[in-house]
């Protein structure tokens, strides 16, 4: 009889070292106790951003370094999560993402630590570092109004808050309120105007609806060429996006839309970045370190640039042509930390407003 | 019962499922504990502000899929089962194939053919001249929502009423054609009442399925308690009520499981001991034919010809760029992951089963029963309590390796590991449950047969007890496989360095916007899904025989 | 005594009442009894008690001076040596009849075993239908497939529960006398089970009636006086 527990117990122990063996495949770092040993050649980092061009420059970087680049992937506020559930476990030593709430976040619950590095400091202006260097901007992007062209006059639109005017109710579309881009939105109006201004404008947003929030930035851009409003608030790399998409319909749609940069006479246009940040627990600094350094590089951020549309950070780089085509504008003036400080107050005002 | 009692109830048996089970019961835990520890203020936002709204939609969209479920799900299966029409052997399994389109693959591809852009306005519009009003080609709205989970989820009850169909009811159906009953009048007033026990079983798969539906209703931005755990989780960053709403969804869910068990009460599934004697289906004639033709050429038509159509038209359009290298990987990933945690499923679900039906008791049908529950508990929460106990045992694992002095340790977090044991907690009922029927259907007999030519019950179970069941174990293998193709949050969550499967890839294009990259990815589970939706159909069939 | 039986009790869980009570019986060797009641007499209970695939409240089960079961231990059927012919016969679905009837020879040589199920296959007369599967077998087929199956590992009792509660009447009267001459052939102890006196008569040695859990009384059949064993009339 014992001999069948055997069997049993040898099938149950065979699936595991299957298991175990597909897992060292996957390359996982195994990390000794001790610090002064020397550093593996790897770095791990969480990104919520899973563009083509970010994984041809960890290929770059590999090439160029040996260091290996372990990736997982998932959205910024699920990774952060993650984070905190892991706290000083964390194997990641870099944390990627696309809002700089969330990684003020992070660095207000501990997981970051200051990167002191001159190659960053020079690459990347003030305003879009962390005041203590715990997070760095690695391309930027506005959030911007776009309109129809055959049925707005640009010279009618001037600033966010004007969108709550009597003018636009029933025209304006946006997406829902949970996505991180809004909250930042609403984040830097806290900052700018305060918060009952911020919550009046959020009010008379939900008032001017041309319809309950849905889809996702280019399907607001598409609502307004279809007819459903006038103007909507969107990305600007998505703009880029479809005008340079496969897909001719999609094309179509942007080339009937125009780029207006709102509150250029009073506090200036929302801008976010893109971040990383080096994680306290990080057991491969140095190897994280040369990787903040190269993806501050003007290469990677020509890069950067021109495959998605975004802003460079580093000044010393041109925008995508298009981009300039748009024009020069003026940035809210704010320190992006606040985007982190203000989220939650946003998530709730957002709620209390009956923004979907 | 006296001490030799006990001694039998505690054998191998027992502990390998005691161990199963507490893998189960770990996350129950954790989301239990919770749901009972103070309310902070979030909680208070939250309760005035979302969760009426996240009620109404959700309990909406649970009353309307199950309506139009059943609905689509017994008609189809009445005249499948019942009438001979052209293709109807074709049907008889195509219709079981929009199972195989994840509702989130399918969510954004209707969205992809009704927009703006889409194939139908663009049609319309370039060579017609006609630009439609929006709102009526809307699908992200509620009612779009419960369109998507109706197409894709009517199957669980089209194949569970008409297995039942086919092989309970031909007596009671011929009795009734004698005693010249009409058709519809067949329908209502015999189909109906004795397949309720299946039509519930099945309805109770879909509400499960739309209640831990995450894709559909995160991409169509509806709020639904499934979506308000996760923003309350990541968006408040509040981990205390987010497993509250967790909780309060587990409750719902093992209200539906245990409203499903009292209908069914003692009438299981099984018909071990009657002959079964399938229906003949009877000829249709003139427009008839034509009319139940049409009427199930239309819902395959919808549910799976045109966004399989779709998805293939968009892999054309990005196959170049999409199809890589680094595709085969996610290929592999997919299958060799879902492959483990399927194996891994099937043998804990086979020593439970065959322990809570070698030795019943009172503990053995609480086994049972905690084991289906493991269905109800919300992604969510196993996400939170596997990597806290991911946690725990790595801390574990470096101390003895402190003690042990022997400098490397492996790490068990962020590895594939952890995200396994998930799928294992997450999918484990489904495998239980067909395994169980499985052996219900079998019986005893041939058990104790056995051991009464001198073979003990491990040998027993090798050499009779699974080859009995295969069928039984082959459609587990199957079901559970699919669900892990499809799952989302849980990798998403959980996802080890460097790895994506098929599901997160296609989710991840789709969240950046991209459609049209998505559709590679997702045409693959779809015919990696429907080529096993097409076997299990092959071994229900050769049960039924 | 061949088989002893004493004071057997049991009752099925979470029910009040005991199913058997006090249920005591001797058998000598070769003898064939019978267990004759109404259904819900616990006739089959005491079979299955007999074989270990219930476990008794108390009592004495031997067989072959081998304790099967007393108040502190428990043998699990398959060690009992106990052969068992099911109502439904159970012959496994997977296996042809020659698999079926070596499925309960493992403790035999290979050589050994060739030749039992071969000696097995023509008693029972289905040496030309080895290969087929058992749903390719007529309802005496098959129970002639099931016996062959029980009497091949050499049990030292077999039992039968209802064995012609699955055939038709003539195929009945022709079966069961076949039968009670390939069980006097082997020498096989047996105790079966039915609710047909006829049955009970044409097969038994001794009938044993059975109601309330509790044996009411026991006669000689005419069997019996051909067979003539030795043993007392009431225990």
């Amino acid at each position: 009889m014992n001999k069948k527990y055997m069997a049993l117990g040898l099938s149950a122990a065979l699936t595991t070292s299957l298991l175990a063996a597909c897992a060292s495949t996957e390359e996982t770092t195994t990390t000794g106790d001790n610090e002064t040993a020397e550093e593996s050649k790897v770095v791990n980092v969480y990104s919520s951003r899973h563009y083509d061009v970010d994984k041809e420059l960890y290929k770059q970087f590999e090439e160029e370094t040996g260091v290996k680049v372990n990736v997982v992937e998932g959205k910024g506020e699920e990774l952060l999560e993650r984070l905190n559930t892991e706290g000083a476990n964390t194997e990641a030593d870099l944390f990627i993402t696309a809002d700089a709430g969330n990684l003020h976040q992070a660095k207000e619950n501990g997981h970051l630590q200051a990167v002191d590095s001159d190659v960053l400091e020079s690459n990347i202006p003030e305003k879009y570092r962390d005041t203590d260097n715990e997070w760095f901007g690695l391309t930027k992007r506005a959030r911007v109004i776009v309109y129809a062209k055959d049925r707005v006059n640009p010279e009618d639109l001037s600033t966010y808050e004007a969108l709550t005017e009597e003018q636009w109710n029933g025209k304006v579309l946006v997406r829902p309120s949970e996505n991180m881009y809004n909250i930042s939105l609403l984040a830097s109006f806290i900052e700018v105007n305060g918060v009952d201004k911020a919550k009046e404008w959020a009010e008379g947003m939900v008032n001017n609806f041309a319809r309950d929030p849905q889809g996702n930035d280019r399907d607001q851009a598409k609502a307004v060429v279809a007819g459903e409003g006038d103007v909507a608030i969107m990305n600007t790399y998505y703009m880029g996006l479809m005008l340079n998409s496969e897909d001719a319909e999609e094309k179509k749609v942007a080339e009937e839309l125009g780029v207006f940069f709102p509150n250029q006479d009073t506090t200036g246009t929302h801008v976010n970045v893109s971040g990383i940040a080096m994680t306290k627990a990080s057991k491969n600094s140095e190897n994280a370190k040369k990787l903040m350094e190269f993806m501050s590089d003007p290469s990677a951020q020509e890069q950067f640039a021109s495959a998605n549309f975004e802003y460079p950070v580093n000044e010393s780089v041109e925008p995508n042509e298009l981009l300039k085509s748009w024009g020069e504008f003026k940035e809210q003036d704010i320190n992006l930390s606040v985007l982190g400080e203000n989220q939650q107050e946003a998530i709730r005002i957002f709620n209390e407003a009956g923004w979907k | 019962m006296n001490w030799y009692a006990m001694k039998r109830q505690l054998n191998g048996w027992a502990i390998l499922s005691f161990i199963a089970l507490l893998f189960i019961v770990l996350p129950g835990v954790v989301v239990l504990v919770e749901l009972f520890a103070p309310v902070n203020d979030n909680w208070q936002h939250i309760r005035e502000y979302l969760l009426p709204r996240y009620v109404r939609n959700t309990l909406f969209i649970m009353l309307a899929t199950g309506v139009l479920t059943t609905i689509i799900g017994t008609s189809l299966a009445w005249f499948v089962t019942v009438y001979d029409f052209p293709f109807r052997r074709f049907f008889k399994w195509a219709l079981i194939l929009p199972l195989a389109i994840p509702p989130y693959i399918g969510a954004y591809t209707y969205h992809g053919i009704l927009n703006y852009t889409g194939v139908i306005q663009t049609t319309l519009r370039n060579d017609f001249g006609i630009t439609v009003n929006q709102s009526y080609f809307n699908i992200m709205t509620i009612q779009g929502t419960i369109f998507i989970f109706t197409l894709f989820l009517y199957p669980y009850i089209y194949t569970i009423t008409r297995a039942f169909l086919h092989n309970q009811s031909s007596s009671m159906i011929e009795n009734a054609r004698i005693l010249g009953r009409g058709s519809w009048d067949i329908f209502f007033t015999v189909v109906i009442p004795i397949s309720r026990v299946a039509i519930i079983g099945g309805v109770s798969l879909v509400l499960m399925e739309v209640l831990n539906d995450y894709g559909v209703v995160k991409y169509f931005g509806i709020q639904t308690f499934s979506t308000a755990i996760f923003s309350t989780w990541f968006g408040m960053k509040d981990t205390s009520s987010a497993l509250k709403l967790a909780g309060t969804l587990m409750i719902l869910v093992i209200a539906i499981l245990t409203m499903e068990r009292l209908v069914r009460g003692r009438k299981q599934f099984s018909y071990a001991t009657t002959k079964v004697k399938p229906l003949k289906p009877r000829p249709l004639n003139g427009w008839h034919r034509y009319a139940v033709l049409g009427y199930v050429a239309t819902v395959f038509g919808i549910a799976f010809l045109i966004p399989f159509v779709q998805l293939i038209a968009w892999t054309v359009l990005t196959f170049e760029q999409v199809f890589t290298a680094a595709f085969f990987r996610l290929v592999w990933n997919t299958v060799s992951v879902a492959f483990i945690a399927t194996v891994i499923i099937l043998v804990f679900a086979l020593i439970i089963a065959n322990y809570t039906r070698l030795f019943p008791s009172n503990m053995t049908r609480v086994i049972s029963k905690v084991t289906t529950l493991g269905y109800s508990i919300p992604g969510a929460a196993i996400a939170i309590a596997v990597i806290t106990l991911f946690l725990l045992l790595d801390e574990w694992v470096l101390k003895a390796a402190l003690a042990l002095d022997l400098g490397q340790t492996f790490v068990f977090r962020t590895t594939l590991i952890m995200l396994i044991f998930a799928y294992v907690i997450r999918f484990l009922a489904i495998g239980y449950n067909s395994i169980e029927s499985g052996f219900e259907k079998v019986g005893k007999s041939f058990t104790e047969a056995s051991r009464m030519l001198g073979w003990g019950t491990v040998q027993t179970f090798f050499r009779v007890d699974i080859p009995m069941i295969k069928g039984a174990i082959m459609s587990a293998f199957i079901l559970v496989f699919i669900d892990i193709m499809k799952e989302l949050p849980l990798t998403l969550f959980l996802q080890p360095f460097n790895f994506s499967t098929l599901a997160t890839q296609a989710f991840k294009y789709v969240s950046d916007e991209k459609i049209h990259e998505a559709a590679l990815a997702s045409i693959v589970i779809v015919l990696m899904s429907g080529l096993l939706i097409f076997v299990f159909h092959k071994v229900l069939d050769k049960e039924a025989d | 005594m061949f088989v002893q039986i004493n004071d057997l009790h049991f009752s099925y869980k979470g029910a009040h009442a005991e199913t058997i009570k006090g249920f005591s019986l001797s058998i000598t060797k070769g003898e064939i009894v019978s267990l004759l009641g109404d259904s819900g007499s616990g006739k089959s209970t005491i079979l299955r008690l007999i074989a270990g695939l219930e476990m008794p409240n108390q009592g004495v089960v031997v067989v072959n001076d081998c304790v099967c079961c007393d108040d502190c231990q428990f043998m699990p059927p398959e060690q009992r040596g106990v052969g068992m012919v099911f109502q439904d016969y159970a012959l496994f679905p997977h296996m042809t009849v020659e698999k079926n009837i070596r499925f309960g020879l493992h403790k035999l040589s290979r050589k050994e075993r060739n030749e039992r199920v071969e000696e097995m296959l023509a008693l029972v007369n289905l040496s030309e239908f080895r290969h087929r599967y058992p749903y390719e077998l007529s309802g005496g087929q098959q129970q002639r497939g099931a016996l062959a199956r029980a009497l091949a590992p050499r049990p030292s009792l077999l039992i039968l529960d209802e064995p012609f509660s699955n055939l038709d009447t003539s195929l009945q009267h022709r079966i069961r006398d076949d039968l009670r001459r390939l069980l006097k052939q082997t020498g096989t102890t047996t105790i079966f089970v039915t609710h047909d006196e006829e049955d009970a008569e044409a097969l038994a040695d001794r009938i044993v009636y059975l109601g309330e859990g509790k044996i009411k009384k026991q006669i000689m059949t005419e069997n019996n006086k051909t067979f003539n064993p030795q043993i007392p009339c009431f225990v």
